[in-house]
């Protein structure tokens, strides 16, 4: 055998040092031996057929990750018909999808104190020019006749108040009284898992109508109003995350704070509310507070590595109110 | 004989309705009405219950509450009993631990649960405000059994066995912070605890009837 063994190897053995040729206990550990086959494989099949091969339902996939063929060929195996979709469910319109015609806030707004006189000239500009405004304001009257933009202010700072309240205390129910459904999901995901302790301390300034507009869905008659209203308030916020520890903002600390918040109607509904639509925030705005944990930034699409930790706040969330230094 | 399976269907075809049951009325009916309609959502929900839960707001002069995420798997394909002995090596390790040990474990339930506890630790991240992923360790690990599919065999001398196909549901809970020395009550204790228990046995004893 050793000859054997010596002419497989051939001249190699001249040249290279010997190896050993004993296997070395210490590898045995990674090899594993399996002990469920017989040692006759005469009768494997007649074995095999004693078993009766069940099929089992695959519970990790979803009904969403499959294709419409797999569906298809999975209902044909099983003799089914595809079930006849009946998509006869009625729907209403009771918001616009989102802010038309958007205001765009001046660039060092709440900034300047009324007193001097470049304040003063921008209180007169507020809605003096703006002719698209005015006839919208007039579009509503023709609607709702005691429309008074005075009388409105108040009421929106009320909606505006008692949204925030209900979302400290996060009732859901009463919510769409008082907000869109097309801000609902946001202001849904600014209070998950969280505890809110929110209040309007003061004005700073009173709440003014500085934009209008209106539009019809789908048919002429069927008219959406929105106005923005111009909020310069001092506030106090705290936001704790699931387990009591403070997120963001102080229970002690005021800030100020500009917000152009935007209220959306149905007038063409008889039972139309003005209810919060959105919010515009200006680029030039103070950025926010930093959070008070660290976080991942998260990669950018060209590079595939994760830049390091910063301490930068994140997206900032629309209806938490923002913090700007004034 | 061909099995009918119509349950596992039923998932399928509600795919191909786009109406939904709406809202107002789901509010008449109790959950084991609506149970009966959805028969594949038999997955166990009590334990992702304690992720609902928010805790009220804590004064500045309390120790900060660290935080915990609740997450499973259900129904994975292997036994509960010996999805078991996973479970327990990954019990009072650290996240970081506990994965790169089950990546060596040469068990078919080891990627189950070496996929869920990395799922528990992104969700930590990213909805319960944990600060560092790695600053997570596994509090909770265990196995429930699942669903339960019986087969029959055939032995020697036409008798007849029942074959069952276990599947198991594997539950994590991973909490903030360090983990503690010894995971377990009964541990072998230091020396000097032990010295003082002994201590404290001997001073116990009473000579009967004495003053």
């Amino acid at each position: 055998m050793a000859l054997r063994i010596a002419n497989l190897l051939g001249p190699r053995l001249l040249n290279e040092p010997l190896v050993a040729l004993t296997v070395s206990r210490s590898h045995d550990q990674f090899v594993r031996h399996r002990h469920t086959k017989h040692w006759n494989p005469k009768w494997k099949t007649l074995r095999r057929q004693k078993v009766m091969r069940v099929k089992l339902p695959n519970f990790q996939e979803k009904p969403e990750d499959l294709s419409e063929e797999e569906i298809r060929s999975r209902l044909k195996e099983q003799g089914i018909l595809p079930p006849r979709p009946w998509n006869e469910k009625p729907f209403f319109l009771s918001c616009t999808g989102g802010i038309f015609e958007a205001y765009v806030p001046p660039e060092g707004d709440g900034k300047i104190s009324p007193i001097q006189v470049q304040g003063a000239k921008q209180k007169l500009q507020y809605l003096e020019k703006k002719s698209r405004t005015m006839m919208a304001i007039r579009k509503i009257k023709s609607f709702e006749e005691e429309f008074d933009t005075a009388t409105f202010c108040k009421e929106a700072e009320d909606i505006y108040v008692k949204m925030h309240d209900l979302m400290a205390k996060r009732d859901l129910e009463n919510m769409t009284d008082y907000v869109t459904e097309r801000a609902y999901p946001e202001v849904i995901h600014n209070i998950e898992n969280k505890t809110i302790h929110w209040k309007l301390i003061k004005n700073i300034e009173l709440p003014r109508v500085v934009h209008a507009r209106c539009t019809d869905v789908i048919t002429k008659e069927n008219i959406f109003g929105q106005t923005t209203v111009r909020f310069h308030t001092q506030q106090m916020l705290a936001v704790y995350d699931r387990f009591g520890r403070l997120m963001h903002g102080s229970e002690i600390i005021a800030k100020d704070v500009l917000e152009y918040v935007v209220f959306e109607r149905h007038l063409a509904n008889l039972y139309g509310k003005w209810r919060v639509h959105g919010k515009i925030i200006p680029d030039w705005l103070p950025p926010k507070e930093p959070s008070l944990i660290t976080y991942l930034k998260p990669a950018e699409e060209t590079s595939t590595t994760e830049t390091a930790v910063t301490k930068t706040s994140p997206d900032t969330e629309q209806e938490i109110p923002k913090e700007s230094n004034t | 004989m061909t099995l009918f399976r119509t349950r596992p269907l039923l998932k399928l075809v509600s795919q191909y309705q786009s109406a939904v049951v709406l809202p107002a009325a789901t509010k008449i009916h109790t959950s084991a009405f609506l149970q009966a309609w959805k028969p594949e959502d038999h997955e166990p929900q009590k334990f992702l219950e304690y992720n609902k839960k928010i805790y009220p707001p804590q004064s500045p002069d309390e120790a900060p509450r660290p935080a915990f995420v609740c997450h499973q798997r259900s129904n994975i394909k292997y036994s509960p009993w010996k999805m078991w002995y996973i479970a327990c090596l990954v019990r009072g390790m650290t996240v970081d631990e506990a994965i790169k040990q089950l990546k060596f474990v040469l068990m078919k339930g080891a990627k189950d649960v070496r996929e869920t506890i990395e799922e528990a630790r992104d969700l930590a991240v990213k909805e319960h405000n944990v600060e560092f992923a790695s600053n997570l360790w596994v509090a909770e690990s265990f196995v429930g059994k699942g669903h339960v599919v019986k087969g029959i065999r055939r032995h020697g001398r036409a008798r007849f066995g029942r074959v069952e196909y276990f599947h198991c549901h594997y539950f994590v809970r991973l909490e903030e912070g360090k983990p503690p020395k010894h995971y377990y009550q009964h541990h072998p204790k230091e020396p000097h605890q032990q010295l003082e228990d002994w201590l404290q046995q001997m001073r116990k004893r009473k000579i009967t009837n004495s003053i």
